[in-house]
């Protein structure tokens, strides 16, 4: 039996899955923003009682908040070495689920800002960007960020089940560069 | 039970350092460092640390691993340096450990960043001196605590009112055009110099201030009086500055842990943290010690600054004193006391 683990922390909600073969065994979630690094090792204990076989590891590369997505891609990146199994990330953004042909899927960037991308006949065709709500076009918003900024109704969240449906990716989206001046430009 | 063979993990400033330790013996030390990106900045750039934490951590892990010469299933445990430190590089250690912790079935231990750097002591010696004066000196601290029990029982005696030692090396280095990180710059630069020619102010040192506060430091004043120095001298020579101003802090560090010693009757000194690498600082210590019968102990250079095996060699003698380990959702602490040894 081919096991996953699923992990994101590129929201506020910190989520866990384990998937076999197409079906989830288990999932669960915990929210706070600033709760993932102890969010992630709690949840995989619960997740490890359930089914110790993992064969994979999977997780969403952001975008994210730097401090809390990097708590999930360590965890992940350590346990799948420790494991010596697979490791694939995934882009968070492309696990928002929405039924409809044409969406934009936004999460919560702070600073004013929404990570977001736009996806047609359930592909990503833009993005993933990093902008004031204001400056993105779309008729239908859905995700965290686009709840905050009044774009949506509902918030919703990357759904870890779905993981092992997504492409891969290889690096962190962090898509900013670090706040930082050099000394002379000062 | 056998010696333990311990994993420790460091990543509080921009250091990805990773030890072995088995038992008091140091298996490796491996150390991926960022502090090259940070240079232009004038400091260490927190988010920049982070990121190259993440990117560095498993080479890292894999380097230790093979030239410690023992495979990950024979660790018995992993310490994590817990904090203090900045919260997005500690998180990066502590996500990584309790991984390893969760994935081995081995227990974890969450440390005390400066509490790993008095206990790299260990490593270079059979035996323990408790209890021992310890003179702590880094980036972000300066303290002269008590050690009763490294395991649990650190007092602090004195800390610093205001910049940290290392922190007014890296200040007036970049006001003397010296660059990142000051510490070594000054060092060297002092080498051309002449230590007395500028007789600089030694902070919290007056009758009242040994009466008061003995064992608390302030540079605030000697960084003003260097920046002072350097506008009202126009053609002033940097090797003398360099080196006046390092024998200022040197003498102040020594003269309040010398005094710690004789004051509790504790005649032993560890002088641990990043600035116990100063060449000065090592030297005059020595003489010091000397002549106040103080048995001083000093970690090589590469095992004062930040390394990941005085985190492995604090976890190692956590687990050989039977210490309780920490939760597997532990947190990670940016202004961790540095008498709280473990979380």
């Amino acid at each position: 039996m081919s096991i996953t683990l699923a992990i994101d922390t590129s929201t506020s909600r910190t989520s866990v899955a384990l998937i076999s073969n197409k079906s989830v065994l288990w999932s669960e979630y915990e929210d706070g923003v600033t709760a993932h690094a102890e969010a992630v090792p709690r949840l995989v204990q619960k997740a490890l009682v359930i089914n110790d076989e993992i064969s994979q590891v999977i997780v969403g590369m952001g975008p994210g908040p730097y401090t809390g997505l990097r708590a999930g891609i360590s965890f992940a990146q350590a346990f799948a070495w420790a494991r010596n199994i697979e490791l694939r990330g995934v882009c968070s953004l492309d696990a928002i689920a929405c039924t409809a042909a044409e969406y934009i899927a936004a999460t919560d960037a702070r600073r004013k800002e929404i990570y977001w991308a736009h996806y047609k006949d359930g592909m990503r065709v833009d993005g993933p960007h990093v902008n004031v709500p204001t400056e993105v076009r779309g008729e239908l918003f859905v995700g965290e960020g686009a709840h905050k900024y009044g774009l949506c109704s509902t918030s919703t969240y990357p759904d870890v089940s779905i993981f092992h449906l997504l492409s891969a990716v290889d690096q962190p989206m962090y898509l900013r560069r670090p706040d930082a001046v050099p000394t002379s430009e000062r | 039970m056998s010696q333990p063979l311990i994993l420790g993990i460091e990543t509080s400033c921009d250091e990805t350092a990773i030890g072995i330790v088995k038992g008091r013996v140091l298996l490796a030390n491996e150390i991926a460092s960022s502090v090259q990106e940070h240079a232009r900045f004038g400091g260490v750039v927190p988010e920049i640390a982070s990121r190259a934490h993440l990117e560095a951590m498993i080479p890292s892990l894999n380097r230790a691993l093979k030239a410690a010469k023992v495979s990950l299933s024979d660790i018995d445990a992993i310490a994590v340096t817990a904090g203090p430190g900045l919260v997005g590089a500690l998180l990066v250690g502590t996500s990584t450990a309790a991984a390893i912790a969760l994935a081995l079935d081995k227990p974890l231990y969450g440390v005390n960043h400066l509490a790993a750097h008095i206990s790299v002591d260990y490593l270079t010696h059979d035996k323990a001196i408790e209890p021992t004066i310890a003179l702590l000196v880094s980036g972000g601290h300066s303290s002269i605590l008590q050690i009763n029990d490294i395991t649990s029982s650190i007092t602090s005696l004195g800390s610093t009112m205001d910049d940290a030692a290392g922190e007014a090396f890296d200040k007036i280095a970049r006001v003397m055009g010296l660059g990142f990180p000051g510490g070594p710059a000054i060092d060297l630069e002092s080498k051309n110099g002449d230590s007395s020619a500028i007789n600089f102010p030694r902070g919290l040192t007056q009758a009242e201030d040994w009466r008061t506060r003995p064992y608390d430091f302030s540079f605030s004043g000697l960084k003003t009086a260097v920046a002072r120095y350097l506008e009202s001298t126009p053609h002033y020579k940097k090797g003398d500055v360099a080196a006046s101003f390092q024998e200022a802090i040197v003498d102040v560090l020594l003269q309040k842990s010398v005094a710690a010693c004789a004051a509790t009757g504790i005649q032993s000194l560890v002088i641990a943290g990043g600035v116990a690498a100063n060449s000065r600082l090592r030297e005059l210590a020595e003489q010091r010690c000397q002549d106040a019968g103080v048995q001083l102990r000093i970690p090589s250079p590469l095992l004062c600054t930040d390394n990941g095996a005085m985190v492995a060699a604090l976890g190692s003698l956590m687990s050989s004193a039977g210490r309780p380990h920490s939760a597997i959702d532990l947190s990670a602490s940016s202004n961790l006391s540095v008498t709280t040894v473990s979380v």
